[in-house]
């Protein structure tokens, strides 16, 4: 009886620091995607089944803290998980893409520009912070292959990477300042035609 | 407990080195194990946090309940704990102070202006390489815009080299090139921005460009004015790498800058990771050396605890108590003595018990012959107290033994008068100065109310212990020996009396009858009558002296009994049967006397002189009562002759049986000096004593003998 009450108290500290580690990585609602766009190509592909592709708007409020950063020389990169689910309501969910792209923005000071890379990998500088920030907001390049008359649904989730931060401020896990996620939300795509 | 501390402890220790590790690895810091291990540190301590409050949430209960060896325990813990605690804490906040201070110096303004300083530099030197071009390009523009198209190539090289340009080349408007010269001959221009393009048409527009991170490019537009103003608006595309050796060094000093300033921003973050990791080392330290000073508190108490214990077991007088050895150090020694202490203690105790026991058999036994002893002892000290006495004093002395246990004899004298001369004698030798006292005796003679006269032997013989000194008084009582001296003297005298007045008595009783004869005729009548008269008072004294003698003379007749089976009931009934007209003789006996042997005639006489006796006490008593009992006893039987006369002064009670004394106005006072002499013949017991409100009782216990 002595031990099963220490085991329980072990479990019990065990679960509060899960919960506290999940409330840690909520949304903060300093990303929102919007517009989010699914559009058929016409090409048919080898499994004779249209593609599509996922373009969306994303608005990223960046505090003064982060703007700061950025003029400070620290790259922001963010992350952007997407996975597209065949449903059924027999079956389990089955997960037929899934893809994680990068892209990010960097203050390059000698020559005084704000250089991002979008997640086709393709560079670009701009003078002006505003409209570094501008080119990120786009989003559009996630291409996936889906059946007719087949229900579907995307999870998308866009996220600072903190493992890309410098190392001092991946370890600071008391600052907030970082933590930069947008709703994780299932989006009910229905029957694709 | 002891073993999970210990394993709590050594996992502390290891979480404390790989902290430690980890924090001097850049790379691992930032990893998900750091992470993981950062996590499992605080759940470590709190376990440990958890783990001490059990502990001394146990300590303190034990306190409580008193245990043995817990507060030791507590105060050696306190001690351990404070003497981590202080040091430990004096090192964290100099190394939290010196840890601030230091990665505050790294961040030192001269540092950062000096690189501020070389970007400056470098931004500088492109400044004036992009000046330089634009010079350039705008010269390459004016000498093409006043040239035929046909020239224009050519003269495009010829500047381009005559500048050291390493690609020119002519847009126009609408992104298509017209001409281009390179230093490499395969050139395929990239198509420009057309923003780019845009700008450079209304004037002139320089970008840097970099390249692989290695290499720095300028390019510049610039607009050709043509003579010809309907022809389309061209533009001057020149592309001039920055040197190497400046590009590098700029790229180098951005990059220190950048590096610079992302170290600026986090300087804060760092010194709480650090000051966390500290802090972490901090507790696991000093929260590990908490829980193992319970452990070593506990090493050091237990020992001492059992010491203690054993000691307590000890004065409850359980020897056998053996504590388990406890290595070789001193408290090793120190229970291995108190071992062998406790060993040499039970031996010790086991001899006392024994001499204790033997003592005790030898008490045993002196109280057994003292209590079986008829002579009397008595043990004073020095302050006269009794000490010890035994049965036979408290019966000789007539004093319950309780009264006289511990009690002062002069307390027992004011209480019994009877005993003052003796204590008078006691007091007198026991506080005389003589120095080496020898036995004394004397003897005493006691007259207790109601009872016979005793006499007693004192004899006091001092003791000498080792300081004390004690008493040993010797009671004997000798009243039978004294009473048999004196039955031994009036037989004597008896004897001589019968033998000295006797013989006269006849010659003097035969003379007077015959003066009465012979002088009786011839004296006239009225000296005659005197004569006769005379004469007749001669011979009646005689005979009344002669029966006087007589008696005097069977009183010391030498002893010749002739025993004989005698029914003492029947002998009795024989005897009463003479005193029948009286009918005031009751008789009370058991259902069978037995048969004694003794001399019947003798006892006949015992029977009829105890029966006189009563006869003459009741003479003047109008209810007269005698009563006969015969009861029988262990080995005989008990005569008793009681009757409610007059009875016997107090005055001679205790002479009753020596002869000639007696309470009659008439009679020799033999008879119960007789029957004294008859009974002890008999070797019975005789005994008489004063009924309460009036008459005698007479008990005689005689034994059943074999012929």
């Amino acid at each position: 009886m002595r031990y099963f009450k220490r085991i329980s108290l072990i479990v019990l500290v065990a679960l509060l620091s899960l919960i506290l580690m999940n409330l840690y990585s909520l949304p903060d609602g300093k990303i929102v995607i919007k517009d989010m766009v699914l559009s058929k190509k016409n090409n048919i592909n080898k499994y004779k089944m249209p593609d599509y592709l996922i373009s969306f708007n994303q608005e990223i409020n960046f505090d003064y803290l982060i703007i700061n950063a950025i003029d400070k020389g620290i790259p922001l990169v963010f992350k952007v998980v997407l996975r597209v689910a065949e449903t059924n309501e027999i079956w389990p969910t089955k997960i037929i893409k899934k893809e994680i792209r990068y892209y990010q923005i960097e203050y390059k000071a000698l020559r005084e520009v704000y250089k991002t890379i979008d997640i086709n990998g393709e560079t670009h500088e701009y003078q002006n912070i505003l409209d570094a920030f501008e080119k990120l907001s786009k989003v559009e390049g996630f291409r996936f292959t889906a059946a007719n008359n087949k229900n579907y649904e995307l999870w998308l989730n866009v996220s600072l990477d903190k493992k890309k931060l410098p190392k001092p401020l991946q370890v600071n896990y008391f600052d907030t300042t970082w933590n930069m996620s947008s709703e994780k939300k299932i989006h009910k795509l229905g029957k694709l035609n | 407990m002891k073993y999970i501390i210990t394993i709590v402890s050594f996992i502390g220790i290891s979480l404390l080195i790989l902290l430690a590790k980890a924090i001097s690895n850049s790379d691992l810091i930032s990893s998900d194990s750091f992470r993981a291990l950062l996590g499992l540190n605080i759940l470590f301590i709190f376990s440990l946090i958890v783990l001490i409050g059990f502990q001394i949430f146990r300590l303190l209960q034990n306190v409580k309940k008193e245990i043995t060896g817990s507060r030791l325990t507590l105060r050696l813990v306190m001690s351990f704990a404070l003497m981590g605690v202080v040091p430990v804490l004096i090192v964290y906040l100099v190394s939290v102070n010196f840890l601030t201070k230091s990665i505050e110096s790294w961040f030192d303004v001269k540092v950062e202006s000096a690189l501020e300083g070389g970007l400056t530099l470098g931004q500088k030197t492109i400044d004036i390489l992009m000046k330089d071009i634009e010079l350039k390009g705008k010269s390459i523009a004016y000498s093409i815009g006043n040239v035929d198209p046909e020239q224009r190539y050519s003269l495009l090289t010829d500047l381009r080299e005559k500048f050291r340009i390493q690609d020119a080349v002519i847009f126009d408007q609408n992104s298509i090139i017209i001409e281009v010269s390179s230093e490499k001959s395969d050139l395929i221009p990239p198509i420009p921005n057309i923003k780019d393009l845009e700008k450079g048409g209304r004037g002139f527009f320089g970008r840097i460009e970099e390249k692989d991170g290695e290499q720095i490019f300028l390019k510049t537009f610039t607009p050709i004015l043509t003579k010809n103003v309907n022809s389309k608006t061209l533009i001057l595309q020149l592309t001039q790498p920055i040197p190497p050796s400046i590009a590098n060094l700029a790229l180098s000093v951005e990059s220190v800058y950048s590096e610079y300033q992302q170290l600026t921003y986090s300087r804060n973050s760092l010194k709480i990771i650090y000051i966390l990791t500290l802090t972490l080392v901090l507790l696991l330290a000093l929260l590990s050396s908490v829980s193992a000073s319970f452990v070593i508190s506990r090493r050091f108490s237990s020992p001492l605890a059992m010491l203690a214990d054993a000691t307590r077991q000890i004065s409850k007088g359980n020897y056998k108590k053996i504590i388990s050895k406890q290595g070789k150090d001193e408290i090793g020694v120190l229970i291995s003595s108190f071992n062998s202490m406790t060993s040499q203690l039970e031996d010790a105790t086991n001899n006392s018990e024994k001499d204790r026991e033997r003592l005790e058999v030898s008490r045993t036994f002196l109280e057994t012959i003292l209590a079986h002893l008829t002579t009397g002892v008595i043990v004073l000290d020095q302050a006269k107290i009794i000490r010890l006495n035994n049965i036979a004093a408290s019966k000789i002395l007539k004093i319950k033994s309780s009264d006289m246990s511990n009690m002062p004899m002069s307390e027992i004298v004011d209480k019994y008068l009877l005993f003052k001369p003796m204590y008078e004698f006691v007091e007198s030798y026991i506080d005389s100065d003589k120095k080496n006292k020898k036995e004394e005796s004397q003897e005493f003679k006691l007259n207790k109310e109601n009872e016979q006269e005793s006499t007693i032997m004192l004899q006091i013989t001092p003791i000498k212990n080792n300081k004390d000194k004690s008493y040993v008084l010797v009671i004997d009582d000798i009243s039978e020996v004294t009473q048999a001296q004196r039955h031994r003297a009036w037989g004597e005298i008896a004897r001589r009396l019968a033998h000295e007045i006797k013989n006269p008595l006849t010659p003097i009783q035969l003379s007077a009858e015959r003066i009465q004869h012979k002088f009786k005729n011839k004296l006239n009548k009225e000296d005659s009558e005197i004569l006769e008269r005379s004469t007749n008072t001669i011979v009646n004294q005689v005979n009344s002296l002669k029966i006087m003698v007589n008696e005097f003379a069977e009183y010391a007749r030498p002893t010749k009994i002739q025993k004989d089976a005698v029914q003492i009931d029947e002998l009795i009934d024989e005897v009463v049967a003479l005193y029948e007209i009286e009918k005031n003789i009751t008789i009370k006996k058991d259902r069978k006397i037995p048969t004694i042997y003794a001399d019947q005639n003798k006892l006949r006489q015992v029977i009829i002189n105890l029966l006189e006796n009563s006869q003459d006490a009741l003479k003047e008593i109008k209810n007269k009562k005698i009563m006969i009992s015969i009861r029988n006893k262990i080995g005989g039987i008990e005569l008793t002759v009681e009757d409610n006369g007059v009875g016997i002064p107090d005055i001679i009670i205790g002479r009753i049986f020596e002869p000639y004394v007696t309470s009659k106005k008439t009679g020799t006072g033999l008879g119960l000096a007789i029957v004294h002499k008859i009974v002890e013949e008999h070797e019975g017991k005789i005994t008489i004593d004063r009924i309460k409100n009036s008459g005698t009782r007479v008990t005689i216990n005689l034994k059943i003998r074999e012929k």
